[in-house]
């Protein structure tokens, strides 16, 4: 379980301070899917960045089954907004990246969940390619095989998918539905689009303006549903969203 | 392959060199400019006057000068790069110090370090060391921050970081700043080898053209420019083993 108790962040760029997130509290149950919503720079790659041990420096708690938040002592799988892949190592390499840093000696039955998530993926085929030679939906690809390949214990997505062009788009956020049913894995990530938060958040996290706090916290029905706009419900649910959205970015 | 590449365009080159350089002796027709086949004819008997003697000793005192300037530059660079304080205490020297003609040091070096093999390796070091620190200190700084987050978020360690991206960052700036350096340690070879020494290919050189041996003399500038491509050659072969993730921009 995800713990976040009054966390509260502040960049100092040129010794003035400038609050960009907080405080919120918030609970993250294990196998859970979080998406958080909110306007562009209202922090939510901050709060991302405290949660994969980027931001050390900030006020509050966040603790990870029990223990502060520590990228030494949990396997965090942390997805940036550019995919993060090393341009000067293959994707086979890339993927590797995790246990190769985890110090984990790389066994037979890793070699088998690697061979197997990157053909599910779908990215076999360009494993000694580099990064430069890749698609932006080939590099999200990689960049969710290699977090998905050290099992982490919290997979954070940052805009995973809104570098992609629409049809990848989708077949990115199917593909990654696909992954989590079969690893469960508690999974934060952000988007600016309720499409997405309704299609891949279990719960959805309305954030407000910078600095960001938690406006309301949504328990999704819709999650992983097939054919989102042919339901109902998603028009309802997405108006209230869109309602929400509005008189929380108002504030 | 870029450098097979490059040993064609190189042949060809020297093929048409060759051509124009027996035309204008051929009109000149004067003993100062011999034809070329007689230069090469004529090389096959200084091998047995230990031309070679001579490559080895210049070869010699390249190699000991690229290797201090590279293992000490490249710990400068870096500790300017990393570290506040060094920067600090070494930007201003290294800046006031760059656009001094290091040539002109040349006596001082000799009076401080003698005529022999120390005196002529200081000199390429000196000249060589401020443009290695530059470019790996500017290469450094120029790695983006977004760079490490994947590694940070993994828990890397300090080492682990500079394996898997410090050095990789740094590697093409610094093989195109030693393609430059090539040339210009050449030449100050060249210069420093004019005093104090019966060995190096520059003291072959500048011996041969005061004895009049104009055969000589050609041969040993044809050696020096062989020597020089050869160099050149082998950091193409380096770079095309070691940066094969960057996009061949070169050609
Ligand atoms: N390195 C930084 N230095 C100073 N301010 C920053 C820095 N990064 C982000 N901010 C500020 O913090 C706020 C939140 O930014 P961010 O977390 O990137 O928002 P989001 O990801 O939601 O767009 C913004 O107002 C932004 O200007
Ligand atoms: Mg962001």
């Amino acid at each position: 379980m995800l713990e976040i108790d009054e966390l509260s962040v502040s960049y100092l760029p040129d010794k003035k301070a400038v609050h960009a997130l907080g405080p919120i509290s918030l609970k993250v149950d294990s196998s859970d899917i979080y998406a958080l919503i909110g306007p562009s720079g209202c922090g939510k790659s901050t709060l991302l960045h405290v949660l994969s041990g980027i931001i050390k420096d900030y006020q509050g708690q966040v603790t990870l089954n029990g223990k502060k938040i520590n990228p030494k002592k949990h396997d965090i799988g942390f997805i940036p907004q550019n995919f993060g892949l090393l341009a000067w190592k293959t994707v086979y390499k890339n993927c590797l990246l995790s246990l190769r840093i985890k110090e984990k000696a790389i066994t037979s039955s890793h070699i088998e969940r690697i061979d197997y998530i990157m053909d599910k993926l779908n990215i076999t085929s360009l494993r000694d390619r580099y990064p430069r030679e890749l698609s932006g939906g080939q590099k999200q690809r990689a960049a969710i095989a290699r977090s998905f390949i050290m099992s982490p214990d919290l997979l954070l997505m940052d805009e995973p998918f809104s570098a992609l062009d629409a049809l990848t788009r989708e077949e990115a956020q199917e593909l990654f539905v696909d992954m989590w049913n079969q690893y469960k894995t508690t999974t934060v990530f952000s988007t600016h689009s309720i499409e997405e938060a309704i299609y891949m958040g279990k719960k959805i996290v309305i954030m407000s303006h910078c600095p960001g706090t938690i406006v309301e916290i949504i328990d999704n029905p819709l999650f992983n549903t097939k054919n989102l706009r042919e339901h109902n419900e998603f028009h309802k649910l997405s108006a209230h969203l869109r309602n929400v959205v509005k008189k929380g970015w108002k504030l | 392959m870029k450098s097979l590449r490059k040993i064609k365009t190189f042949l060809q080159g020297f093929i048409l060199f060759n051509i124009l350089w027996y035309i204008i002796a051929s009109i000149i027709s004067m003993k100062v400019l011999p034809k070329p086949t007689d230069v090469y004819l004529n090389m096959n008997h200084l091998y047995g006057k230990s031309l070679y003697i001579h490559v080895l000793v210049s070869l010699y005192r390249i190699f000991s000068g690229l290797g201090i300037a590279l293992i000490l530059g490249i710990s400068i660079g870096l500790i300017m790069a990393y570290s506040n304080l060094g920067s600090k205490l070494l930007n201003p020297l290294v800046y006031f110090t760059y656009p001094i003609p290091k040539t002109a040091l040349l006596p001082v070096v000799m009076l401080l370090f003698g005529l022999g093999n120390s005196s002529k390796i200081i000199l390429i070091v000196f000249i060589l060391v401020f443009q290695v620190i530059v470019a790996v200190k500017d290469a450094v700084l120029n790695i983006s921050p977004e760079t490490y987050h994947p590694l940070t978020s993994l828990g890397a360690s300090k080492l682990q970081v500079f394996i898997n991206i410090t050095v990789p960052a740094i590697l093409p700036a610094l093989l195109t700043n030693l393609r430059l350096s090539i040339g210009t340690a050449l030449s100050i070879l060249f210069f420093s080898e004019g005093y104090g020494t019966q060995y190096g290919i520059g003291y072959y050189i500048l011996d041969s053209w005061m004895r009049i041996d104009y055969m000589a003399m050609y041969a040993g500038i044809v050696v020096i420019s062989l020597l020089g491509f050869a160099l050149f050659i082998l950091i193409d072969i380096i770079e095309e083993t070691l940066c094969k993730w960057k996009a061949t921009s070169t050609n």
